[in-house]
């Protein structure tokens, strides 16, 4: 084989691979779906407990015409998305000030530590009797339950720039402020959207579980608990179907912050590792 | 497991130069209070701001701390009820969910990285299930379970799983090749190779994962106990909402304050005491 095949060949290799992977993944998929229909049509699971996979996605699908349901999709998304900006708003410039000075850093640091494993559902009750059920509620604990993890990496980003690369901006001449904006943040950024990764998959759970406790709430979860508190088989479908469309919007969400970081932090190998 | 690592790192956080005892009991001085001042500075804002504060949602945290004493210890007894029948459910929901989640998720992560086969095949159907925030599946786990501790335990173990999935199989996955032909060149065997060489290589991963995990646990333990619970921290801390007892909602919630804490302690000492042949395992998260 001369050089050139070969490396056509090399090139189209990858591409194979991804088809081959895309068609094992599809395989997966479908083997499930027919397993678990089967499973409920064969009467092998009470089908009150199991409904055929058919039946819950048409239910989600006809959920989708009723409006009801689809402002708690909506009011969950907003809230979602306004804490997730609102927790960056705050953790990302302080995680940044903090970060510069190493004392701060470690005193920072010290407290972030001592707050991120608090279980953010843990306010629940005490935000419920302050602030009553509605968005301002969920929203401070969205808040409360992003901040750390963001706070924590862009700390730890800031802190571990290197010193040289600073030193050198320094040395050309770049003001303080600069070297803030020209090194700082480029070199802390991967570790900010790891960050915002961790704390979003940690932000959509919390402001579901607020609804599904707090009574009165709207959202996805104020929906499946009313629908649960009916307890009979439409009910149970719906709920079912709910939460089927819960998993396709946290998978919307994951794919689109996967694809932010693939497309601006895809020279730092670090981006894609981690938790 | 320590002891089957191929190359004897030296340990990275001797200190390479003398006076080691000395410098060392001083290092951990200033760690300490480099906790315990932010941590101080804190509390006397917050006592401050309660006790010149009329709100009566926002008590003044040492009194808060007392009242914690007092429900779990009581006067004169031992500890109370409340210990035994509430606290100590709560920790054994999260440490057994923890556990089987964990196990479950290593053993299916296992699989998944060892064969590309099967990571291909499973990738979809994880990244939708894992998707799926974990408490909304709550009412599903109480319909299909009832609303009794084993009901409790699959839903902990069931969200809890997929932080330590997602890590085995990206640890395990992502071992260099050349480790385990390694094995294979000394015809190790598959067993062994497994034990020896691929779960070593791919614990930093793994504890990366079960850091996620344990505070999850926790959460999840709560989350289940505000539902349809008889007993536990989160049923304490709902009943005092209800009565309106301030003072025991904001005691509970220190308490899981402190669990939480402590969780992290617990994990990290065993991280540090499995990795430490490992440089890099502490570099993130």
């Amino acid at each position: 084989m001369d050089t050139v095949s070969m490396a056509t060949a090399a090139l189209a290799r990858p591409r194979r691979r991804r088809r081959i992977a895309l068609w094992r993944g599809l395989a997966g998929l479908a083997g499930l779906v027919i397993v678990l229909e089967i499973i409920s049509r064969a009467g092998i699971v009470n089908r009150a407990f199991l409904p055929p996979f058919s039946t819950v996605v048409v239910e989600a699908v006809q959920l989708w015409g009723d409006p009801v349901f689809r402002a708690d999709v909506g009011s969950t998304l907003l809230t979602y998305l306004l804490g997730m900006l609102i927790a960056a708003a705050i953790a990302v410039p302080l995680g940044i000030l903090f970060g510069l000075f190493a004392p701060v850093y470690r005193a920072a640091s010290a407290l972030v530590e001592l707050m991120r494993p608090i279980p953010p559902v843990a306010l629940v009750p005490l935000v419920l009797l302050v602030l009553g059920s509605g968005l301002e509620m969920k929203l401070a604990i969205a808040v409360f339950a992003a901040v750390w993890p963001i706070m924590f990496n862009t700390l730890y980003g800031v802190h571990d720039v290197d010193p040289y690369a600073k030193e050198m901006a320094r040395s050309f001449g770049v003001s303080a402020f600069g070297v803030i904006r020209r090194v700082v943040i480029p070199s802390a950024a991967p570790f900010v959207m790891t960050g915002v990764r961790i704390a979003s998959s940690i932000s959509l759970i919390v402001v579901i579980t607020v609804e599904l406790i707090a009574g009165g709430a709207q959202g996805l979860g104020a929906f499946i608990s009313r629908e649960r508190a009916y307890g009979d088989a439409e009910a149970y479908l719906a709920v079912l179907a709910a939460t089927v469309t819960a998993g396709i919007l946290g998978l919307l969400i994951n794919l689109a912050i996967g694809a932010v970081e693939r497309r601006f932090f895809g020279w730092d190998a670090t981006a894609r590792e981690g938790a | 497991m320590t002891t089957t690592t191929p190359t004897p790192t030296p340990d990275a956080t001797a200190s390479p130069r003398g006076s080691a005892p000395h410098r060392g009991g001083r290092r951990a001085l200033v760690a300490v209070l480099y906790f315990m001042v932010p941590l101080a500075v804190v509390v006397a804002l917050w006592q401050g701001a309660a006790v010149t504060s009329i709100s009566p949602f926002f008590p003044p945290p040492l009194k808060i701390g007392a009242n914690l004493w007092e429900l779990l210890l009581g006067r004169g007894q031992l500890v109370t009820d409340a210990f035994t029948g509430d606290v100590l459910p709560t920790v054994g929901r999260t440490a057994l969910g923890f556990a089987i989640g964990s196990a479950w998720g290593v053993l299916i992560g296992t699989a998944m990285g060892l064969s590309r086969g099967t990571r291909e095949t499973a990738t979809p159907i994880v990244e939708f299930l894992r998707s799926i925030p974990a408490t909304a599946t709550l009412p599903l786990f109480i319909l299909l379970l009832g609303g009794g501790d084993d009901m409790r335990i699959a839903f902990i173990a069931y969200g809890v799983s997929w932080f330590v999935l997602i890590n085995t199989a990206s640890g395990v996955g992502t071992i260099h090749k050349t480790l385990i032909d390694l094995g294979r060149v000394f015809r190790v065997s598959p067993a062994r190779r497994l034990f020896a060489i691929v779960l070593p290589a791919a614990m930093p991963k793994i504890f990366a994962g079960l850091r996620i995990a344990s505070t999850a646990a926790l959460l999840l333990a709560i989350v289940s106990e505000f539902m349809l619970a008889t007993n536990g921290i989160g049923f304490l801390l709902i009943q005092a909402q209800g009565r309106f007892q301030l003072l025991d909602m904001w005691s509970w919630m220190l308490l899981l304050a402190i669990l939480g804490l402590l969780i992290n302690v617990l994990l990290d000492l065993a991280e540090r005491r499995l990795l430490s042949w490992h440089r890099f395992s502490r570099a993130k998260i």
